[in-house]
């Protein structure tokens, strides 16, 4: 397996989509390339810190408009459905 | 998310009940935001995607009930919306993708300088950097994405969809979504490579 088959099989690999033969021959160019080693690791830490980071919450003082507008909407009734 | 709830909900909002609009937006605001935000990038065009979003539910859950999943329908039309309002916005300079996808000779070994091919930067204590700094780097590395690829990242790493509920939400295949999310990942790791990879932020 050459680096370049390897990081295609990365995301599958990570999620553990991959079958056996191919982790095998996978595992076995990890054990003899230290960069792909980095890439995988660094692309594993790629992925938490995306997700980290996109963690965001809505501000309260956002919900709360968002709360009110919703409110306004059911009391005046739903509008004609226009689809 | 259990969509029987989801038709009672819808029930309780047909008849005007205040209380459904609370359990409508602890169920899917947080997510909703999260998306919009994850794609727009900014809290103001966010909020008003998510504004639009919620008031089509309430205008239009009479056809969802006993048919589409709430839950996935919110995601399709807020990755539309967003998707939607950043193409008016096409002036902002978006980084060629190719630019950051690793480069291969004809053997199929890695190009580049040894030492930044292997630097891994996954576990090192070496930049101390505060996690605020790390923060700010990923988001300029997300930045540098075009929004759909923002969008797939957000509905896969972050809200943990499957490629197959990302690819309905898009309307893409799900062969289109997982090679997406790996060209994303791929380029936000080599902008965070060549920024902490040799020794730390330039």
């Amino acid at each position: 397996m050459t680096c370049q088959e390897a990081i295609a099989l990365l995301a599958d690999y990570l999620e553990a989509e991959l079958g056996a033969a191919l982790v095998a021959d996978l595992e076995q160019h990890l054990r003899g390339c230290a960069p792909c080693v980095a890439y995988l690791n660094t692309y594993r830490k790629t992925r938490e810190l995306g997700a980290e980071v996109g963690r965001v919450e809505m501000p309260a003082e956002m919900r709360e408009r968002l709360r009110r507008l919703l409110l306004q909407g059911l009391q005046k009734g739903a509008p004609p459905v226009d689809n | 998310m259990d969509s029987t709830s989801d038709d009672a909900l819808l029930a309780r909002l047909a008849r005007g009940e205040a209380s459904a609009v609370e359990t409508l937006m602890e169920r899917y605001a947080g997510r909703c935001y999260r998306l919009a935000f994850g794609v727009v990038r900014n809290a103001a065009d966010a909020e008003e995607i998510v504004q639009d979003v919620f008031l089509n539910i309430l205008r239009k859950h009479a056809s969802f009930e006993g048919r589409a999943a709430l839950g996935s329908w919110i995601y399709r039309i807020t990755v539309n919306t967003a998707l939607n309002k950043r193409r008016g916005k096409r002036n902002e300079l978006e980084t060629p993708l190719e630019d950051y996808l690793p480069a291969f000779k004809a053997d199929g070994h890695r190009e580049g300088d040894r030492a930044v091919l292997v630097a891994d930067w996954s576990q090192s204590p070496d930049h101390e950097l505060a996690a605020a700094e790390i923060r700010r780097l990923v988001q300029e590395g997300i930045e540098l994405l075009a929004p759909p690829y923002r969008a797939i990242l957000v509905m896969r790493d972050v809200e943990e969809l499957s490629n197959e509920e990302t690819a309905e939400a898009l309307g893409e295949t799900v062969a289109a979504v997982k090679s997406r999310l790996h060209r994303a990942r791929m380029a936000l790791r080599e902008y965070l490579t060549r920024r902490l990879g040799a020794g730390g932020p330039a």
